[in-house]
Order: C-alpha cells, then sequence, then structure tokens
C-alpha cells in the first residue's frame, strides 16, 4: 500500500468526528431539550399577562370547557387556557433556569473562597454553617423572605439563588475533598506540584463537569418551588402556574378545569425536565441533589 | 452513653440557638431593611394578642400552638414515618436486586409522583371532593363534633402524601445507594470467590457494615417533609404549623412566623441529635 500523507482537512474531519462520538450522550440529551424548551418558548407572547385581569369572572361569563378546540377550556373572559398555561410554564422554566445558574454559581463562589487554602480542613466552616442551616427548611426560608420583602418576583428569584446557593456548596465543597484525594492528586503531590497547580489542573475540571448534571437536575427542582410561590401570591402579579391554580380555586364549582387543566401541563413539563435531568446527572456522574428544597 | 446523650445535646443547643439568631436576623431583614416596614422584630408592640385571622375564637398562644402542632404532627407521623418505612424497606430491597437495577425500578412512582405539583395535588382532591363526592373538600370546610375524627386522618393523610412521595424517593435511591457503594468494594468479591451464598454475603456483611451510613440518612427528609407542608397545609386550609407560617407571613405577624419556624428548627434538632446518638452508638469501637 502506498504511503500517503492525510491532508489537513481529512484530519480535522476525523478528529471532528472522534469528538463528537465522545460528546454523544450530551448530543443526544441536548436534543429533547432543545424541542421542549423552544416548544415552550415559542409560544404566544400577545396574550394578556396580567392573571387578575384574565381571571377575573364578567358578569356573563364565556367559559368552555375542554374539547378538541381548546384543549385546556378557556377562562371567564374566554382567553385560551392551554396557550396561557404554555406561557405561564415557558415564565417558570426561565425563572428556574436563571436560579439554578445563578445558585451554582453562588455555591461555586462561596467554595472557591476557601478552595484555595491548603489545609486539610479548608472546608470545614462551610460544612458547620450549613449542619445549623439545614435544620430550617429552605422553603420557610424563601416564604418569610418572599412574603416580607413584598411578594415580588425579583425577591423571590434572589431568594430562591441564595437558598441554592447554601445548599449546594458542601455538596460542591465535597467534589472538591473527593477530587483531592484521587490518585493523579496523590501523583501530583508525589511530583511537587503545589495544591493550587493541582486545584486547577485536575480537581477543578473534575468538578465543573459535574456542575451540569447539578443545573440539570436543578431546574425541575426550582420549577415546583416557584410554582409553590406564585401559588402562594409571593411572586407578584404575575402570570405563573401556581398562581393560575390558586385563581381556578374561585371558580372551584363553575369551572373546574381552570384549577385543574395547568397543573396537567406543569406536571408532565416537571416531569420530562426531571427524566433528561436524571439522564444528564447519570452521564455526568453527578449524584442525588441534597434534599433540603 | 449518658456522655453521648449530653455530648450531642449541647451541640443540638448550640445549632438551635444558630437557626434561633439567624431566624430573627431573615425576618429583621425581609420585613424591615427589603420590606421598608417599620416594626422591629424586637419591639414589644409587635408580641399583642393572637389576630383574628389566625383563630376566630379568643385563644392563647399555647392552645394556639397545641392545636397546630397537634395537627401536623398527626401529618408529619403518616409522611415521615412512611418515607422512613417504604424507604428504608425498598431501599434494602433495592441494594440486595441491584443487579437489576431494582433502586430505579422502585422509586420510579414516588419519583413520578413527586413532579406532581403538591398543592395542586391537594386542590385536586378537593375539587374531586366537591364534583363527585358532593361532600365539602378543604380541611377546614366540616367539624367532626361527636363520635371518631376519622376526617382528621383522612385530611392528614391528603396533606401527608405528596411529601411523603418526594421523601420517599429520595430515600429509597439513597439508601440502595449506600448499599451498592459498600457492594462495591473488594471483600465483596473475596467472598464471592471464597464460595459464600449470594443471601450471606449482602446480609451478613454488606447491609452490617453499610449500616452506620444508612442509619446517617434518617434524619436527611425531614426538613423536606416540614418544608412541603408550607404550602401542602396552606393550598388545603390545613390548620398546621406550616399554614401558620405562611399566614403569619401575609399578616406580617413576627411572633407566628418566629414560633412557626423555630417548631420546625426544634423537631429537626431533636431528629438530627437522635439520629447521631444511635450513629454513635452502633459505631464499631476502635
Amino acid at each position: 500500500m502506498a504511503n500517503r500523507r492525510t491532508s489537513k482537512l481529512e484530519k480535522w474531519a476525523v478528529h471532528a468526528l472522534a469528538r463528537l462520538w465522545e460528546i454523544r450522550n450530551v448530543l443526544f440529551l441536548a436534543v429533547p431539550y432543545f424541542f421542549l424548551l423552544s416548544w415552550l418558548f415559542l409560544g404566544s407572547s400577545s396574550i394578556d399577562s396580567r392573571p387578575a385581569e384574565i381571571f377575573s369572572v364578567p358578569e356573563s361569563p364565556v367559559w368552555a370547557e375542554p374539547d378538541s378546540i381548546h384543549w385546556f377550556g378557556t377562562t371567564g373572559s374566554g382567553v385560551d387556557l392551554f396557550q396561557l398555561t404554555r406561557l405561564a410554564m415557558g415564565t417558570s422554566v426561565a425563572v428556574a433556569v436563571v436560579c439554578s445558574f445563578f445558585g451554582i454559581s453562588t455555591a461555586m463562589l462561596v467554595v472557591a473562597l476557601f478552595a484555595f487554602d491548603s489545609s486539610e480542613h479548608r472546608f470545614r466552616p462551610i460544612f458547620v454553617f450549613s449542619r445549623a442551616g439545614f435544620l430550617l427548611p429552605a422553603m420557610a426560608v424563601l416564604v418569610i423572605f418572599a412574603g416580607g420583602s413584598g411578594g415580588s418576583l425579583p425577591f423571590a428569584m434572589l431568594g430562591i439563588i441564595v437558598v441554592t446557593g447554601f445548599y449546594l456548596a458542601p455538596m460542591i465543597a465535597n467534589w472538591f475533598e473527593e477530587g483531592g484525594k484521587g490518585p493523579e492528586v496523590l501523583a501530583g503531590f508525589g511530583l511537587g506540584l503545589s495544591w493550587q497547580d493541582m486545584l486547577v489542573g485536575r480537581v477543578l475540571p473534575k468538578v465543573l463537569r459535574r456542575l451540569v448534571g447539578m443545573f440539570a437536575q436543578l431546574v425541575p427542582v426550582i420549577i415546583l418551588l416557584e410554582m409553590a410561590l406564585s401559588f402562594m401570591g409571593f411572586t407578584g402579579d404575575r402570570l405563573g402556574v401556581g398562581a393560575m391554580i390558586a385563581y381556578g380555586q374561585q371558580s372551584i364549582i363553575e369551572a373546574p378545569w381552570l384549577a385543574v387543566c395547568p397543573g396537567i401541563l406543569a406536571s408532565v413539563v416537571v416531569a420530562a425536565l426531571s427524566l433528561l435531568g436524571a439522564m444528564v446527572s447519570k452521564v455526568t456522574r453527578s449524584g442525588l441533589l441534597p434534599r433540603h428544597f | 452513653m449518658t456522655r453521648i446523650c449530653f455530648r450531642y445535646l449541647a451541640l443540638a443547643l448550640v445549632r438551635w440557638s444558630g437557626v434561633l439568631i439567624s431566624l430573627v436576623l431573615l425576618v429583621e431583614f425581609s420585613f424591615c431593611v427589603v420590606g421598608g416596614s417599620n416594626r422591629h422584630v424586637w419591639g414589644f408592640d409587635v408580641y399583642q394578642s393572637i389576630p383574628l385571622e389566625l383563630s376566630v375564637q379568643p385563644i392563647s398562644w399555647w392552645e394556639l400552638i397545641a392545636e397546630r402542632s397537634g395537627a401536623t404532627l398527626l401529618a408529619l407521623a403518616i409522611a415521615y414515618g412512611g418515607a422512613l418505612l417504604f424507604g428504608y424497606a425498598w431501599g434494602i430491597l433495592a441494594g440486595r436486586f441491584r443487579r437489576f437495577r431494582a433502586a430505579s425500578i422502585f422509586s420510579l412512582p414516588f419519583s413520578l409522583f413527586s413532579c406532581v405539583p403538591g398543592f395542586w395535588f391537594v386542590v385536586l382532591v378537593a375539587i374531586h371532593s366537591y364534583v363527585v363526592w358532593k361532600r365539602p373538600g378543604f380541611a377546614n370546610e366540616l367539624v367532626v363534633e361527636s363520635g371518631p375524627n376519622l376526617l382528621a386522618w383522612w385530611n392528614a393523610a391528603v396533606v401527608a402524601l405528596p411529601a411523603m412521595a418526594v421523601a420517599t424517593a429520595w430515600q429509597l435511591r439513597s439508601v440502595a445507594g449506600a448499599i451498592e457503594n459498600e457492594a462495591s468494594r473488594p471483600f465483596v468479591k473475596g467472598l464471592y470467590l471464597t464460595g459464600y451464598s449470594e443471601d450471606a454475603i449482602f446480609y451478613n456483611n454488606i447491609l452490617q457494615r453499610a449500616l452506620p451510613g444508612i442509619v446517617s440518612l434518617l434524619d436527611r427528609t425531614l426538613p423536606l417533609v416540614l418544608g412541603s407542608f408550607i404550602f401542602l397545609e396552606w393550598a388545603f386550609h390545613y390548620d398546621g404549623v406550616g399554614s401558620l407560617l405562611v399566614e403569619s407571613v401575609r399578616l406580617g405577624f413576627y411572633p407566628g412566623i418566629v414560633v412557626s419556624g423555630m417548631w420546625m428548627a426544634t423537631l429537626a434538632t431533636a431528629v438530627t441529635m437522635g439520629r447521631q446518638v444511635v450513629a454513635k452508638l452502633l459505631q464499631p469501637v476502635q
């Protein structure tokens, strides 16, 4: 066989294919995420999204029961409930994505304050502080903060971010500790590398990879949190599935679908995101989230 | 034994005090600094009599807490007790049948149920009660005045069920995970090669060695269950400690917030202390 030199293009293509094959699981999981989020976010934005206006019952209500045209029925003012729920779910998912991102970033920031310390008990303050903090349910903290600060979405989001950061910091600190005991780190110490070198070069990449799984698992949990706060009226007069169910309760006899139907879509979306989150977590080996929410 | 108990009691008291200080600061920060209220948590004027919104009849603090605690403890017994019972029993079974991915299969129904918003579930029960059974739906709409109060059990079970599902799913997977972790150690392979039966390896070795790890999971789901009760009780109009917290926050009634928050923290502290004592006693003597 002739000794043929491979062209640059051929080398690049082989390399790209190999990389794609390596991340095939991620690509496989990205597709359903893309479709689900596109479907949620591409809903009609021309609907009036003030729940107090939409759910006000006129003297002669024009609500329709669920049928083949209006899958979830309509409100008293004739607005299609399915489109409304889809819009509300889009908002909930967006809130959850933002809160998850900033919550994890806060946790990473807190852990980073201690991670560069080369002593063996570097994360002790985080663990000591969290053990006392975990005794108060996260939901209690959120209700007090969101309710006390006037009940608006930005404050509810701020509360979720801070609480998420607080509860995730010990888990991330544990990952750093696990990573610091790996054989490659011990070998690095043997070669004379410093803890800082090891942290940046060997421990941090592993932790960052697991954060993806944590993020994917956190999104459905925060959606449920946001919906609960919205149900209790602590996210202001904004369209949310919780608020829709709370408003729907006012017409529980005349139009029960107002409280029933939004929850169906919410459950399906949360179940889909939980399933995807579990799969991403399995690929990235993130483990179970701490059950404090 | 006594020394261990006192040691962990002192630790629990320190933590409890820390939670109390944090809670008072949280209330002050939320209502006064962010919310702009001019009533401070340490002002004597806020500790007035119980507002009518919290209790229709004039009632003392002690009576209010006793009434609310009783209702929440009943629901807690069902939710937390059920989570421990199913979580541990099925988790150990899932560990036994780990080759067949039993943890995923057993936890699937609970995980799916935990995707359902809990407050929506209790509203569904109320609607079903109204529409199908033609009877009052929410917990505060019918009071049993004579005979056995089965309705109290029904109401507590409705509130407890969503919280129990979430807690059970986590407990089951964690218990199975702890066992699987122990089963992946090299001594297990050694025992197989020596000729021990699978049952003997699992029950006499893996399970016994995994016991301290399993016991350490005992109190993990309690804050989650108590946190779930906050919105579940409020959604189902169930007069418990959780709904007392939400109503107090809505009214800006600081004593109610502090009392309900500390009630939850006290319970979590007591269970954590109990778990620590048991874990210490189970630890092999060096």
